[in-house]
C-alpha cells in the first residue's frame, strides 16, 4: 500500500516533468496536501525545501526552457520610467515596452507592494503551502524577509550563466552583495542611501546623528525617525559596523535612540510615511531616503529639502528583483530581470528614479540626454537631467561607498527575535 | 396597546415550534456563511495562536504553545487601555454628534429621510486613506486651520493636533460616525409617533416627552451604536499610524507590528484572539446591562 | 382642559406630519442647523480633496502646498489603466457584496431580534466576535484558508471575504430595527387570512425596510472601503484602496484625487436621483405603525 508519502513522491517526479506546462509546477510534491497548516509548514528536513539542493533540479533546469509569451512583475510604485502613449493617451512603461517589442513577451506590471513585511506577510501562506504566487519577478529590500525568502527556498536560485548584461555591466556592489554572494537569488534593481534630511527654511543646517537629538538644533516634536532603518543607520553613526554587529552593539544603538526620544524631539517613528510631514512642514529635520529627498528638491518643487550625508556614514540599502519559486514564466522573468542591466534601459529608468542604478554606464548616457533636451530648447528639463547626472549619491565615488554600510543580515530567528525585542518597545507607546 | 409586549404573550404550542422553525430558517444563510468565512478563519486564528516557529526557520508547527499568549498580553497593559479609552471616547464622540442628526431625520426629514442619510454615507464613498490624508493636510502644523490660529494668535507657535490623542481621538471620530448614525436613525424612525402625541396630551413638555418616551425606545439604536463603534475602533490602526505619534499607539497597531514587522504570527493570533474574546465579554456585559437582548421594551415600560 | 383644547390637538394626521407646528419658536431652527454643520464636517476632507485635484503642482505627487490650479488631472485621468481598473473592481466588488450581504444579513437580524430560539446568545457571540475581529489577522487567516482550498485568489476571494465581513453589520443595523417590534400586526394579518409570507411581505418588511437599506448603505461603504483583509486576499488583483496605499509611499498622485472626486460626484448624483425618485411617492412614504387599540 502506498503511503501517502510515497504517493506525494510519485506525483513529485510526475509534476518535474510537467513543470513547464503547470503553474503549480514541483512545488505541489514538497509534502504539502490537506495536511493543515501546522504540518504543511515546509521545514528543511521534510522532503526538502522548494528548490533548494534538490538534486533533481538545478538554476539549469529551471531556467533552461524555452522562452514564454508572459511574465508578471511586481514593483513597488514609482519605481519605473512612464510615459504617455500619444495615440492612445494612456501611460505605460517604455523600457518594458521596448522589451515587448524586442522579445515578443507581454509584460504585466503591477505596483502592488507597498511594504516588504505586508508583501511578505501576503506571499508567505501560499510560498509555505507550495502554492505559486502568480508572480514571476518581485522586488525585495535586503533585510529579514529577503533572507527569509532564500532560506526557506522560496525563491529560485538564478541561472547565473544566462544574464549577459549582468555580467558585463554589473557594478560591484550589485554583482556580489554581501547578502547574497555573487548574487545568486537576486539581482539589485536599484540602491539608495538612508541618511537625513533638514528644511532649510526652519531650521540651520545639520551634519551629525546626535543632531537629531539635539534640543537646540531642533525644535521638539519636529523629527522623523524610519523604524525599519534606525537601528542600522544608529549604528553606523556611532562606529558600529552593523554587518558584523552583537547584542551588544545593538543595546547601544537602542541606549541612544531611547536618550534621543528622551529629549523630547521626536514627533514619529515612521513606517515610511514621513514624507507628508516633510513637505507639510510638520518635520524640521529626519531620517530620510535619499530618493525622495532628490525627487521633491528637484522635481517636486521643495528646494527647501536638503539631503545631509551624515558625518558618520550612511546606511545603504538594496531593492532586488527575485524570482518567487512556483513562478511560471521563470525564463522570460530572467531575460527582464537582465534586460534592466542595458545601459540604456537603466538610463531610462534612472531619469525617472533618483536612485543608485545598479548598470554601469548611466551617468554619461544621461549627460547625452541633457546636452539632447538642451538642444531642443527644454532647458529646465535639461537642467534637471544634469542635476541628476552630477548628484554624488546616485553615482557615488568609492569613498563615499566606503562611508556607508549594509545593514544587520539577521540569520535566525532567535536573533531576529532579540534584534525586535531591543528596538522595538523604543517606537511603542 | 401599541408598545406592549407581545413576544412572550402566551401561545398555542404547535406556533411557537413553526416559530422556532422559522427563526433556524432565517439562520441558515446568514449563519451558513459566517461559519464558513468566519469561523473557519478563527478556528485558523485559534490554531495558529498555539503554534512555534518563525519565519526564518522555515515555518510554524503547532505545540499547544500557550506561552503565545503571556508574550502577547507582557508589558501590554498601556495600549489595551489606551486602546479602550480612545475607543470609548470614539463611541461618546458619534453618538453625541450623530444622535441630534439622526433625530432630526427620523422626525422631521419627511420624503426627504433616505436621501439625507445617503448624504451623511457619501464621503465615505472614498477610500479612508484619502480621508485620512486629507486631515493630515488640513491639521498640518501650519496648514490651513492651524496657520490661520497661529497667525491670529490664538495658540502658540509650536502647537500641533497631529501625532497627539486628540488628532487619533478626532480621526476615529470621523471614520466612524456613520456606524453610529445609521443605527440611531434606524431605531428613532421605528418611533411610534402616537406615543409622543399621547405624552403631549398627559401633558408632557417636550423634554420629558423625550426623557421618557424617545430615549428609552432608542435605546436599541444607542446599542447597536455603541457595538458598531466601539468594538472595531478599539482594534484600530489607521488613524493611530497616519494621525498619531509615539504615545498614541493602540493594540492595533501593536497586532500590526507583531504580524508583520515581527513576523510572529502566532503571538499576533494570540493577541487577536485576547482582544476579540475581550470585547465579546465585554459586549454582553452591557448587553445585560442595559437589557437590550431581552427587549428594549423592559427599558420602554416607562 | 376644556374639551375643546384636547379635540384641538387631534388635528394633526397620525403620518409623517411634524411634530408640534403649533408655535413657531427660534429653537426649531437648532436640529436642522446641526444637521447641515455635521454634514459640513463630515464633507470637509472631501472638498479638499476636490480642490486638491486641482493643484498645479511641479512634480507628479501631491503636496500639502497648493500651487494654483489645472485642469491637467481631469484630463489625463484615465490614462493609467491600472487605476481606472482598480476603481471599477472596486464598484462591482462592493455592489455585489452588498446585494449579497443585505439579504444574508437581514434575515439573520430578524431571526435575532424577533425570534427566541435556543442558541440565540450564541448567535449574538459570533456576531459581535465577527465585529471585534481585529482585521490584520483576520484577513491573514482568510488567505491561508484560501490557500488550503487551493482557491484561486482574486476577484472572487475577495467578494468572498467582504461579503463575510459585511453580514455582521447588516444583521446588527436590521436587529436594533426590529427589536420591540409589534407582533401583534402580522397575526392580525394572518387572522385576516393571510398566509405566513403574505404577512410579513406586506406588513413586516416595509417596517423594517429602513434598517435594510441602511443595512445595504453599510455594507457597500464597508466594501469599497476595505483595505487590509482585502489586501491579503487579493492575489494580483488591485482595488482601489489598494491602489491609493500603495500610492501614498511618496505621497498620492493628484488622479486619485481626481478619481476620488468622480466617485463622491457619482454618489451625490445617485442621492439626487433617490430624492427625486421618492419625490413621486408623495408625502406618504412608508407605511407607519397604526395606533394601538
Amino acid at each position: 500500500m502506498h503511503g501517502w508519502r510515497d504517493e506525494l513522491e510519485l506525483r513529485r517526479l510526475q509534476e518535474v516533468m510537467r513543470r513547464k506546462l503547470t503553474r503549480r509546477g514541483f512545488l505541489k510534491g514538497a509534502g504539502i496536501g490537506a495536511a493543515g497548516i501546522g504540518a504543511a509548514s515546509v521545514l528543511p528536513s521534510c522532503g526538502g525545501g522548494i528548490g533548494t539542493g534538490e538534486t533533481d533540479v538545478t538554476p539549469a533546469d529551471l531556467f533552461g526552457g524555452p522562452m514564454e509569451d508572459e511574465v508578471h512583475f511586481a514593483n513597488w510604485p514609482v519605481y519605473i520610467d512612464k510615459a504617455k502613449d500619444p495615440e492612445t493617451g494612456e501611460r505605460y512603461s517604455p523600457s518594458l515596452r521596448m522589451f515587448e517589442e524586442e522579445t515578443g513577451v507581454s509584460v504585466n506590471y503591477a505596483e502592488v507592494i507597498q511594504e516588504n513585511a505586508s508583501f511578505f506577510g501576503k506571499l508567505q501562506p501560499q510560498l509555505q503551502a507550495g502554492q505559486a504566487t502568480g508572480w514571476d519577478i518581485i522586488v525585495m529590500t535586503n533585510g529579514w524577509e529577503f533572507t527569509a525568502l532564500v532560506r526557506n527556498g522560496w525563491v529560485y536560485p538564478l541561472d547565473t550563466t544566462k544574464r549577459p548584461n549582468f555580467d558585463g555591466n554589473a557594478l560591484d556592489w550589485a554583482a556580489d552583495p554581501p547578502f547574497d554572494p555573487g548574487a545568486q537569488h537576486s539581482m539589485a534593481y536599484q540602491s539608495g542611501i538612508t541618511g537625513m534630511v533638514y528644511n532649510a527654511d526652519l531650521i540651520a543646517p545639520i551634519a551629525t546623528l546626535d543632531d537629531l537629538a539635539d534640543p537646540s538644533k531642533v525644535p521638539p516634536d519636529s523629527v522623523g525617525m524610519i523604524k525599519a532603518d534606525m537601528p542600522d543607520f544608529v549604528m553606523i553613526n556611532l562606529g558600529i559596523d552593523p554587518t558584523t554587529s552583537g547584542p551588544d552593539g545593538w543595546r547601544e544603538a537602542a541606549d541612544w535612540l531611547i536618550k534621543q526620544r528622551e529629549t523630547g524631539v521626536v514627533r514619529q517613528y515612521y513606517e515610511q510615511g514621513y514624507v507628508d510631514d516633510l513637505t507639510a512642514g510638520n518635520l524640521a529635520a529626519s531620517m530620510a531616503w535619499s530618493g525622495d529627498v532628490f525627487y521633491y528638491q528637484v522635481w517636486g518643487g521643495y528646494p527647501n529639502l536638503e539631503f545631509v550625508f551624515p558625518e558618520g556614514g550612511g546606511y545603504l540599502w538594496t531593492d532586488n528583483m527575485m524570482v518567487p519559486a512556483g513562478a511560471a514564466n521563470p525564463v522570460a522573468a530572467l531575460a527582464l530581470m537582465d534586460w534592466f542591466y542595458r545601459p540604456d534601459i537603466a538610463t531610462m529608468l534612472q531619469e525617472f528614479i533618483f536612485y543608485m542604478s545598479p548598470c554601469a554606464g548611466t551617468q554619461e548616457l544621461i549627460l547625452e540626454d541633457a546636452a539632447a533636451a538642451e538642444e531642443e530648447g527644454s532647458k529646465g528639463y535639461a537642467n534637471k537631467l544634469r542635476a541628476t547626472a552630477e548628484n554624488e549619491y546616485l553615482f557615488p565615488s568609492d569613498e563615499l561607498l566606503a562611508r556607508c554600510s549594509f545593514g544587520r543580515q539577521l540569520e535566525t530567528d532567535e536573533e531576529k527575535e532579540e534584534w525586535d525585542s531591543i528596538f522595538e518597545p523604543i517606537s511603542e507607546g | 396597546m401599541a408598545a406592549v409586549d407581545t413576544v412572550h404573550r402566551p401561545r398555542p404550542h404547535g406556533i411557537e415550534r413553526r416559530r422556532r422553525r422559522v427563526a433556524y430558517g432565517l439562520l441558515f444563510p446568514g449563519g451558513g456563511w459566517l461559519l464558513v468565512f468566519f469561523l473557519v478563519p478563527v478556528f485558523i486564528m485559534a490554531y495558529t495562536s498555539l503554534m512555534s516557529g518563525g519565519v526564518l526557520s522555515g515555518g510554524f508547527r503547532f505545540t499547544w504553545e500557550f506561552s503565545n499568549y503571556l508574550d502577547a498580553l507582557t508589558g501590554r497593559q498601556v495600549f489595551v487601555l489606551r486602546s479602550l479609552s480612545f475607543a470609548a471616547m470614539t463611541t461618546i464622540g458619534t453618538v453625541l454628534l450623530a444622535y441630534p442628526a439622526a433625530y432630526w431625520i427620523a422626525f422631521h426629514g419627511g420624503r426627504w429621510k433616505n436621501t439625507l442619510l445617503f448624504m451623511i454615507l457619501l464621503p465615505y464613498f472614498v477610500s479612508f486613506v484619502i480621508r485620512t490624508v486629507q486631515w493630515k493636510f488640513i491639521l498640518a502644523d501650519n496648514g490651513p486651520l492651524l496657520g490661520t490660529l497661529k497667525d491670529l494668535g490664538i495658540v502658540p507657535g509650536d502647537f500641533h493636533v497631529l501625532a497627539t490623542p486628540i488628532a487619533v481621538v478626532g480621526g476615529l471620530i470621523y471614520n466612524y460616525l456613520p456606524f453610529a448614525a445609521l443605527p440611531l436613525f434606524v431605531a428613532l424612525d421605528r418611533i411610534d409617533r402616537t406615543l409622543i402625541e399621547g405624552a403631549y396630551d398627559l401633558y408632557a413638555n417636550r423634554t420629558q416627552a423625550f426623557l421618557k418616551i424617545v430615549f428609552p425606545l432608542s435605546m436599541p439604536g444607542v446599542f447597536a451604536a455603541t457595538l458598531l463603534t466601539f468594538v472595531p475602533a478599539t482594534g484600530d490602526y489607521v488613524e493611530a499610524e497616519i494621525l498619531g505619534g509615539p504615545t498614541t499607539k493602540m493594540i492595533g497597531n501593536i497586532i500590526q507590528t507583531e504580524f508583520l514587522t515581527r513576523a510572529r504570527y502566532p503571538v499576533a493570533a494570540a493577541l487577536s484572539m485576547v482582544l476579540m474574546l475581550t470585547m465579546v465579554l465585554l459586549t454582553s456585559i452591557y448587553a445585560k446591562a442595559i437589557g437590550t437582548e431581552d427587549e428594549t421594551l423592559a427599558a420602554a415600560r416607562l | 382642559m376644556t374639551a375643546t383644547a384636547i379635540a384641538g390637538t387631534r388635528v394633526a394626521p397620525v403620518s409623517e406630519a411634524p411634530l408640534r407646528k403649533h408655535r413657531k419658536r427660534p429653537t426649531r431652527l437648532i436640529l436642522p442647523l446641526y444637521t447641515v454643520l455635521l454634514m459640513l464636517y463630515l464633507v470637509t476632507p472631501i472638498l479638499m480633496m476636490i480642490l486638491y485635484g486641482f493643484n498645479d503642482i511641479p512634480g507628479e505627487r501631491q503636496t500639502p502646498r497648493f500651487w494654483g490650479f489645472t485642469l491637467d488631472w481631469y484630463r489625463t485621468m484615465f490614462d493609467d489603466p491600472s487605476l481606472t481598473q482598480a476603481v471599477r473592481n472596486s464598484v462591482v466588488i462592493a455592489i455585489v457584496a452588498a446585494a449579497v450581504a443585505t439579504p444574508l444579513g437581514t434575515t439573520l437580524g430578524l431571526a435575532l431580534g424577533r425570534y427566541g430560539f435556543r442558541g440565540k446568545a450564541a448567535v449574538s457571540f459570533v456576531i459581535f466576535m465577527a465585529i471585534a475581529v481585529p482585521e490584520i489577522v483576520l484577513g491573514s487567516s482568510l488567505l491561508s484558508m484560501f490557500v488550503q482550498a487551493e482557491a484561486p485568489l482574486g476577484f472572487t476571494t475577495i467578494l468572498l471575504a467582504h461579503i463575510a465581513f459585511s453580514v455582521p453589520f447588516v444583521a446588527v443595523t436590521v436587529r436594533a430595527r426590529v427589536q420591540g417590534m409589534d407582533r401583534s400586526l402580522e397575526d392580525a394579518a394572518q387572522d385576516l387570512f393571510a398566509s405566513p409570507l403574505v404577512a410579513f411581505w406586506k406588513v413586516t418588511f416595509p417596517i423594517i425596510l429602513p434598517g435594510i437599506l441602511a443595512g445595504l448603505m453599510l455594507a457597500f461603504v464597508l466594501s469599497l472601503d476595505d483595505f487590509v483583509i482585502t489586501n491579503f486576499v487579493s492575489g494580483q488583483l488591485q482595488t482601489f484602496p489598494i491602489w491609493v496605499y500603495g500610492a501614498t509611499r511618496i505621497g498620492l498622485p493628484p488622479t486619485v484625487n481626481v478619481l476620488g472626486t468622480l466617485l463622491f460626484v457619482a454618489g451625490v448624483v445617485l442621492a439626487l436621483l433617490t430624492a427625486v425618485s421618492q419625490r413621486g411617492e408623495g408625502s406618504e412614504g412608508r407605511p407607519k405603525e397604526a395606533p394601538g387599540v
